[in-house]
């Protein structure tokens, strides 16, 4: 009984971790801060598919949104520009 | 009584979440204007569906044993396969997210080279100012 | 404080609109048994009762992936391969890759606290992902998931040395396509190998076939010695981690080597 309630607990606090994390990614105008805040959010997700028993999906997950893909946007805006600028009406 | 509600309500909470998840990323897709936030908010949007499905391969605790993954890990006698598919999780759903994040991954890094092609060409990355500077 | 106000605001709509699907629970909480589709594919992984069904693998995802449904895995692999041939050709002409005169690689990069942790777990971060990969069908993980932990290690050498100190050891992008190419060719190869096997013995056999079935009696032997391998599983394995690895290593080194907002005036 409270082995099965412990479970569905940090399921939910970690769900609640990706809201927070997706919410600031979106609204983040700098964009290295942005591309550390969608790691975070895909290192809770790695942690959902742990607890909801996908053991190949989060070895899937885990190396290449948590690694590859911020690695490769980060070089990709070291070489254009970091900053988003303010949205001014067109 | 009251622990059934504790479960459901923690298991209702991560099925809010991914909903919530779900519009944000579609509202950073419309409406933010620089490139790299649109590819950050498509890698949202596709791994939020992923989890969805993979939550719908789920299973209940019966009897206060805890549902396995789909790995057998004894000898295969007639009743170790029997509670093997008495206990084990869906398969289907987790070999199909699988290929799913292979190609989310593909058209990402494709995305990352188009924009850089993007930038060498009109010497921004914004897209009101390229939609102004078009031709 | 702006910003803390909106997420307080964010969560405490998550926990409400969570009350109110409480409400509708029935269809949305899990259910105790599963689909009659699924407990057919758990009880026939590895059941050595059901000889023309089985796949002899104690896996049932590595089983689904690469014989109940191998022509989904086939294409997903292509599609991989497409995109990195598509990246390549937008970056044609923007890089060069030769070696720069009088760049001295030992003073650049890093410190030599960094770079002595990078040479010690590199080859510790290859090994843990060969061995992820080659036991697919023993336990969670398979090609992909191997290919992606091998491709973390050039990631970290990159950025610990620099771009040239792997291209002097002779990890360029004309030899990683041509191992990509052949890992390839190595699955394309396995998945018609029964076929192939099956005209020269003069018998019936299907195109992507792994044990025998009912009317094709030739398939790929299960087990080798006692060491179980699940027929064309292992290959299939070995080859998409030589792909997938290689594949990441092209995209990262082109990536980095194209010019910058800086050196373009």
């Amino acid at each position: 009984m409270v082995a099965e309630t412990t479970v569905y607990f940090i399921m939910a606090i970690s769900s609640l971790i990706s809201v927070v994390a997706t919410y600031l990614a979106i609204v983040e105008k700098d964009l290295v801060k942005a591309v550390i805040y969608s790691a975070i959010q895909s290192a809770m997700y790695a942690l959902l598919y742990y607890l909801l028993m996908a053991p190949d999906t989060a070895l899937v997950y885990l190396p290449v949104a948590v690694g590859l893909i911020p690695g490769v946007l980060l070089v990709l805006i070291g070489k254009t520009e970091r900053w988003e600028k303010d949205a001014k009406s067109s | 009584m009251m622990v059934e509600f504790l479960n459901n309500y923690f298991l209702m909470i991560v099925l809010a979440s991914l909903l919530a998840n779900f519009v944000i990323s579609l509202y950073g897709i419309f409406f933010k204007p620089h490139y790299i936030k649109k590819v950050i908010a498509l890698m949202i949007f596709s791994d939020t569906m992923n989890t969805f499905a993979i939550y719908i391969g789920y299973r209940t605790w019966i009897g206060g044993k805890n549902p396995r993954p789909p790995e057998l890990t004894l000898h295969p006698s007639s009743e170790a396969l029997h509670e093997f598919t008495l206990r084990a999780v869906d398969p289907l759903p987790q070999a199909l997210v699988l290929t799913a994040i292979v190609i989310g991954l593909a058209v990402t890094l494709f995305l990352v080279f188009l924009g850089y092609t993007l930038y060498m060409h009109y010497r921004t990355l914004d897209l009101r100012e390229i939609k102004r500077l078009r031709g | 404080m702006q910003r803390a106000v909106e997420v307080v605001v964010i969560i405490s709509l998550v926990l409400v609109i969570a009350l109110l699907l409480l409400l509708a629970s029935e269809y949305l909480l899990p259910s105790e048994s599963i689909r009659l589709l699924a407990s057919f594919y758990l009880y026939a992984t590895y059941n050595p009762s059901l000889p023309y069904y089985t796949v002899n693998s104690p896996q049932a995802v590595t089983a689904i992936l690469w014989d109940y449904r191998g022509l989904d895995t086939l294409f997903e692999t292509a599609v991989f391969y497409l995109a990195i041939i598509a990246g390549l050709a937008l970056a044609r002409r923007l890089y060069e890759e030769s070696l720069r005169e009088g760049v001295d690689l030992s003073k650049s990069g890093l410190s030599l606290i960094v770079k002595t942790v990078a040479r010690l777990t590199s080859p510790m971060i290859i090994a843990v992902g060969a061995s992820i990969a080659l036991h697919g069908h023993l336990t969670p993980g398979g090609g992909f998931q191997g290919g992606a932990t091998i491709a973390v290690a050039p990631m970290i050498l990159i950025v610990v040395f620099s771009t040239l100190f792997l291209i002097k050891r002779g990890v360029t992008s004309d030899r990683m396509l041509f191992i990509v190419s052949l890992g390839l060719i190595g699955i394309g190869l396995t998945a018609i190998s029964v076929f192939l096997i099956g005209l020269v013995v003069g018998r019936f056999a299907h195109v992507f076939q792994n044990m025998p079935k009912l009317n094709s009696p030739i398939g790929m032997p299960a087990t080798i010695g006692n060491i179980l391998i699940s027929g064309t599983l292992w290959f299939f394995n070995l080859f998409e981690m030589f792909a997938v690895a290689t594949g990441f290593i092209i995209a990262f080194v082109i990536l980095m080597l194209i010019k910058g907002r800086w050196e373009v005036k």
